[in-house]
């Protein structure tokens, strides 16, 4: 059986629809606020997340100095992984997949473009095992060179185009290389090879040009059992790192939960930035309230003269705050779900996972805040209301 | 032994406290009303029936003096017990109705039942209260504004009555009406003074007085001794 002091409630809302529906509408943006930009960092987070853990099975073993020459033929001056090194690392690696990686910035020319890039190079057998050709085939050795499918597209590079490396400087000539196949996209890798902007060579045509046989600048360790990460890295970090530290040892997952928190502090700052239309909705539920508080004051005292307690007073308004919280959390709630969907679409393109608990879950979190906020912004307003004395309220026309 | 009777003033004064200085609107008065008294207060107007009434009805307290009801000293008893004895020992009933205008005539009548139990009236009482007063049964589910007085002041009685209080007190009940709706209301309290409650009824028409059994004049604050 109802409440009469919610029978009440609902009259006075319904007798003042037009008033508690604005006032409920400001209510309706809170939570859309709250919950579609919830949802936004979520699925920002969830995207970005996947596109990392693919390659998050990589141990990533470097020499701390970031390793960089600009011209062909110069070797890089600072320390990077030695053989030894490297035969250590492939000890304790057992039967994972050990890849030595050479990588350099260069610029180079096709036509007469001149551009700016990674250079990495491979063991031509080592680059199926992480890299996806998408179109042409794999380097055989000699000059023949892989592109990334952002270079690729950006100058202009086809099966078959030449690319001279090095500074365009007339009395310079400069080697070539031949294309031979086009990467598929990567992205942002999470194993540290970008190679979306970059040109692969064999590593033997690396060495020739840059020198720095058996010198690394990183070394991949792939494993084939991502639940060994840690003891693989123990491992290596036991051998290698035995008397000083050599190299320094990172994996994805480390990466990827600094991404990721990241992420949360940007989602945690746009969620802030929709609170701020919910204090906004506060003062407006609360003026609604004190405006009913005020119009109903001899009802008021009516009701405490003839023996109403004041918790029953204040309960009386406090629904009508709740109603009001309701209403503007469901209108709220489908409204997020729509408006959610869009802004999900529309900026990040991708809405596979709008559906999961994960996001989803900011809908009703936002319906409850909404609510929340305005049973909140009708304590003062009921608290006024019960602690009326009955003779002057009833004096009130 | 002096047994308490049902109301009794020691000495009461009310003094408001205003800019302009203190105005003492009840002075020192003092007043026994036994059970099933039919009591009868005039006076002019500002002499102080109203504030007299909201000391019997428990809505204020005496600024000095002792008032003691059905056996309490209300100075000493909680805000809350003073709320559930205006809900269950006194019915109010106003010169202008005081409905509740978001409920039914009905729901009024059934209010005070839901203060009391907590719960909604499956009992059938608002509704036999309703027909004691003689309301018109077809009218129960229409709003107070949708009432003629007389028959809002009908549904006051009712809600008033509704709980068996011992005490009924009828601030000008008639003030509002025509005569001969007043003496319909007049004729339904002297049928429940029959019944047995005590009666306190303010009124500035000598007519209706003449249904009380004892008159009580105020002047400026005083009880005029007769
Ligand atoms: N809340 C109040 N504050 C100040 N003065 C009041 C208040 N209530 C009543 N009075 C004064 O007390 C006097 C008695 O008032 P009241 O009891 O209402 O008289 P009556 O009902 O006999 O006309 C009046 O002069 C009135 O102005
Ligand atoms: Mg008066």
């Amino acid at each position: 059986m109802r409440d009469i002091f919610f029978d009440l409630s609902v009259r006075s809302v319904r007798l003042n629809f037009l008033r508690s529906i604005l006032a409920s509408i400001g209510i309706v943006i809170g939570v859309v606020a709250i919950s579609s930009m919830g949802m936004l960092g979520a699925n920002m987070q969830l995207s970005v997340k996947q596109q990392l853990s693919s390659d998050v099975n990589t141990i990533m073993i470097s020499s701390d100095v970031v390793r960089t020459t600009s011209t062909a033929g110069v070797p890089a001056t600072s320390q990077g992984i030695d053989k030894s090194t490297l035969n250590d690392i492939t000890n304790a690696a057992g039967q994972n997949q050990v890849i030595p990686i050479h990588r350099t910035n260069t610029q180079f020319t096709i036509g007469s473009t001149d551009g700016r890039g990674s250079i990495y190079g491979l063991n031509p057998n080592d680059i199926t095992k992480f890299l996806t050709i998408a179109q042409g085939e794999n380097l055989k050795g000699g000059d023949d060179a892989l592109v990334g499918p952002n270079i690729a597209s950006n100058f202009n590079m086809n099966i078959g185009s030449r690319i001279k490396i090095g500074q365009n400087n007339v009395s310079v000539t400069r080697p070539s290389v031949r294309v031979v196949g086009i990467l598929a996209a990567r992205g942002f890798a999470s194993d540290g090879i970008n190679t979306d902007n970059a040109i692969i060579v064999p590593d033997t045509w690396y060495t020739d040009h840059y020198g720095d046989k058996d010198v690394y600048d990183q070394v991949n360790v792939i494993l084939q059992n991502i639940d060994t990460i840690n003891q693989t890295e123990a491992a290596i970090d036991d051998k290698v790192n035995r008397r000083t530290e050599v190299v320094r040892i990172s994996d994805a997952s480390s990466r990827l939960s600094s991404i990721s928190s990241t992420l949360g502090t940007i989602t945690t700052f746009i969620l802030a930035i929709g609170s701020i239309s919910l204090v906004v909705a506060a003062v407006s539920i609360f003026n609604v309230m004190m405006m009913s508080v005020n119009e109903r004051i001899q009802e008021i005292g009516i009701l405490l003269s003839i023996g109403t307690e004041k918790s029953e007073v204040r309960r009386m308004f406090l629904y009508e705050a709740f109603i009001l919280g309701i209403i503007g959390a469901g209108v709220g709630g489908i409204a997020s779900l729509v408006i959610g969907y869009s802004v999900v679409s529309a900026m990040i393109g991708n809405t596979t996972y709008f559906f999961l608990p994960e996001s989803i879950l900011y809908v009703p979190y936002g319906m409850i805040i909404g609510v929340v906020v305005c049973v909140v912004s009708g304590l003062y307003p009921a608290w006024r209301a019960s602690n009326m004395d009955p003779i002057d309220a009833l004096r009130n026309e | 032994m002096d047994q308490t009777p049902l109301i009794r003033l020691a000495d009461v004064s009310k003094v408001y406290h205003l800019e302009s200085g203190d105005f003492t609107a009840l002075n020192h008065v003092t007043l026994d009303i036994a059970e099933n008294e039919f009591v009868a207060i005039m006076g002019p107007s500002g002499s102080g029936k109203s504030t007299m009434m909201n000391q019997l009805g428990i809505l204020d307290v005496p600024s000095s003096g002792k008032l003691f009801i059905d056996g309490k000293d209300i100075a000493k008893i909680t805000p809350l017990e003073r709320t559930h004895m205006r809900r269950d020992v006194i019915g109010y009933i106003f010169q202008k109705f005081y409905l509740i205008p978001l409920l039914s005539a009905y729901e009024n009548v059934e209010y005070p039942l839901i203060l009391k139990y907590k719960k909604r009236d499956t009992t059938g009482k608002a509704a036999a209260v309703l027909k004691s007063v003689g309301f018109d049964e077809e009218m129960s589910s229409h709003r107070p504004n949708q009432l003629s007085g007389g028959q809002q002041q009908r549904v006051a009685i009712a809600r008033a009555l509704v709980n068996e209080p011992k005490i009924l007190l009828c601030d000008e009940p008639t003030g509002n009406l025509d005569r001969k709706t007043g003496f319909q209301i007049m004729d339904i309290l002297t049928g429940l003074h029959k019944e047995g409650k005590t009666v306190i009824l303010v009124t500035h028409d000598p007519k209706i007085a003449e249904y009380a059994h004892r008159t009580i004049e105020l002047e400026d604050g005083r009880v005029v001794p007769t």
